[in-house]
């Protein structure tokens, strides 16, 4: 049993409240992204994970076991920094070994394990250097053999990739993935990637503000965001999101089109209130019924176009096909697809359901 | 076919790498010039001194040979001084190291009077010589000395101390003030470096289960590496050849049992009026730093 219950959690420094109630739980050998934009507190709930920070409210337990004032070392994690943080006097074998020698594992012992991890590493022809000999992507895989040479429970890694340039970056996501699927260990991932985090996760725990927003796979999260801000900060480029009026029968009105809401996936509503409508840029199509629309600006990328449209004063980002060939300001009509639509509440941003059909 | 309007560089006759090589030597020149007159052409003078036997105020004297150095070899006061000066040097340079950098670690804490004890710290240091000499001779003094008078006052000792006028007394007198004068330049060297160490290296280290201990010999000690290798170059260059101090505190005394190679340059030069045979002294004086920094560096380097 190494799962991870987080109980209530918050933190403050002074009178900054880093981390808000929060409430996690990670079931044994999942690998669960903490994503969120700078300054969410993602990195504050991993390092009281760690036992770097300790929680002002709430209960964190690893492995059923209460570890709040338990030291680092006695978690059974380990923890790979963003800046690698590998001794700079000791080899990579020095750095890989020392929290085996910390441990008094005998040397025949520590030998073989530098050994192992070496090799699923693919170390074995550095272990004589010193970090500063090395690239960033070796340093990057130094810092996890010295997590994984100590095989803990638990493996905490803030941002590890992100001081790596693109390409090596996407390789070492397809390395971790490798690594986690191999030693089956759970793990904790932060990251302000969301593409990492997609790629990576058996789910995603994404923060804003100190607070939990989501906690759910990444495809729940794509599809089914929990509240205005999820919606707003998954996808590339990210959800539109435009307000309308929701009245009291269920009507709902989007650029002078009705729609009938539905409660489907969420809460419901009550009453007339504004609510804000979104729709994933794929899911701007454009048909001669559809809204007039000015094409602003053409991003194409290659396999697809970015296009920025204009309707009155409202920016929609669409995501559509180059053979379109659009050009900026050319006249459309356009509209979302009706059964992708997402509808939050206009004050708190939550999830209120989506829509059922037009008119 | 293109015109160029630019004009033909001046025929000097002179390749471009000649050019290039002229202006170098004329840039650095200026450098070379007063290297010379400061430091080559004293450093030559007192080797041509030391070779004849100079009564100094005259500065007249006549060719000796190397009988400046025979006689000094064969000497006690010269190898006595000697001892004395290595004596001072390790015993000082040790206490300062120790200190400076028990000092650091304390200053480099979140103390909330870090700032004002970062520049009272700094004070030993900032004091002219013979202002500190003449506070600490006053402490040390054995008949009105407010040090005999607090060790009498709580009964450590019954009998005032002459803690200048004996040996070892005096050595250890002197060894600790220089250690008092001088470790804030440690402090502030190891201080410096401490505040560049990431503290993601002692968070890895905790977690590797490194305690307090071993992260002070693990992490904090081989990044002061570097620091203290030139710190301990520098000083003992400095405490060496420390004059000021140890002549106005003991004066060498009692007798020659505190006397260093500077102080003996000095009597030899000015009290003796020998400028050959201190001109010699002071020549040996700089082989035995050539010969340390040598063995030093070449060690540092590993």
């Amino acid at each position: 049993m190494s799962g991870i219950s987080v109980q209530g959690v918050s933190k403050s420094f002074g009178d900054v409240q880093a981390v808000q109630a929060m409430d996690l739980e990670v079931a044994e050998g999942e690998f669960v992204s903490i994503l969120g934009p700078s300054g969410c507190g993602k990195t504050t709930l991993l390092r009281m994970l760690a036992g770097l920070e300790f929680p002002t409210e709430g209960q964190i337990s690893i492995g059923g076991q209460v570890v709040n004032d338990k030291s680092p070392a006695d978690r059974d994690i380990a923890m790979v920094f963003q800046s690698y943080a590998l001794y700079p006097h000791m080899t990579v074998a020095g750095n890989i070994e020392y929290p085996l020698k910390k441990r008094k594992v005998p040397k025949a012992e520590r030998e073989e394990r530098i050994r192992q991890a070496a090799a699923m590493l693919k170390l074995e022809d550095l272990l004589g250097r010193k970090p500063r000999e090395l690239s960033g992507g070796q340093q990057q895989r130094v810092a996890l053999g010295r997590a994984v040479v100590r095989d803990p429970a638990v493996f905490l890694m803030d941002e590890p990739l992100s001081n790596l340039d693109a390409k090596l970056r996407s390789h070492m996501r397809a390395e971790l993935i490798q690594l986690h699927r191999r030693i089956g260990r759970t793990m904790i991932y932060v990251t302000h990637d969301q593409l990492e985090a997609m790629t990576m996760s058996d789910r995603i725990a994404i923060m804003h503000e100190g607070a939990l927003q989501q906690l759910a796979t990444p495809k729940e999260v794509y599809a089914r965001p929990a509240n205005a801000f999820v919606a707003g900060f998954i996808g590339m480029p990210p959800m539109n999101l435009v307000d309308a009026k929701l009245d009291g029968d269920g009507n709902l009105s989007v650029f002078g089109r009705q729609y009938r809401f539905v409660a489907s996936d969420g809460p419901g509503h009550s009453g007339e209130q504004t609510v804000k409508v979104g729709f994933r840029p794929e899911d701007v199509v454009l048909r001669d019924d559809g809204e007039a629309a000015r094409v602003a600006i053409v991003e194409p990328t290659g396999h697809e176009v970015i296009v920025v449209f204009e309707i009155d004063s409202a920016r929609i980002v669409g995501r559509v096909s180059p053979e379109l060939d659009l050009k900026a300001d050319d006249q459309v009509r356009l509209a979302p697809r009706v059964e992708r639509i997402h509808v939050f509440s206009g004050t708190d941003g939550d999830r209120l359901g989506g829509v059922h059909s037009e008119g | 076919m293109e015109s160029s309007t630019r004009p033909a560089p001046k025929d000097t006759g002179l390749s471009p790498g000649t050019r290039s090589s002229m202006l170098g030597l004329m840039l650095i020149a200026p450098t070379v010039l007063v290297f010379c007159a400061v430091i080559v052409y004293p450093l030559i003078s007192a080797i041509y001194l030391s070779l004849f036997s100079i009564y100094t105020p005259t500065m007249e004297g006549d060719w000796a040979g190397l009988s400046n150095y025979k006689v000094l070899i064969q000497s006690g006061e010269f190898w006595r001084s000697f001892g004395n000066n290595l004596v001072w040097t390790v015993g000082t340079l040790t206490l300062q190291i120790v200190f400076g950098i028990l000092v650091a670690l304390v200053l480099h804490q979140n103390l909330w009077f870090r700032s004002l004890a970062r520049s009272l710290v700094l004070f030993p240091y900032f004091l002219s010589t013979v202002v500190a000499v003449l506070v600490w001779r006053w402490l040390f003094n054995d008949l009105y000395g407010v040090l005999n008078h607090f060790l009498m006052w709580t009964r450590i000792i019954d009998m005032p101390i002459d803690w200048l006028g004996t040996m070892p007394n005096a050595m250890i007198s002197m060894i600790l003030v220089g250690a008092w004068k001088y470790f804030p330049f440690v402090v502030i060297a190891v201080l410096a470096r401490l505040q560049t160490i990431p503290d993601e290296l002692y968070e890895a280290a905790t977690i590797d289960g490194a305690g307090p201990v071993a992260r002070f010999r693990d992490i904090t000690l081989p990044q002061l590496r570097e620091v203290l290798v030139v710190i301990i170059l520098l000083r003992t260059i400095w405490d060496f050849k420390e004059f000021d101090l140890i002549y106005l505190l003991t004066g060498g005394g009692p007798v020659i049992s505190t006397q260093t190679l500077p102080l003996m340059v000095y009597k030899e030069a000015f009290a003796l009026n020998q400028m050959g045979s201190a001109s010699a002294v002071a020549v040996m004086m700089m082989l035995f730093m050539l010969v340390f920094m040598f063995f030093y560096l070449r060690k540092a380097e590993d």
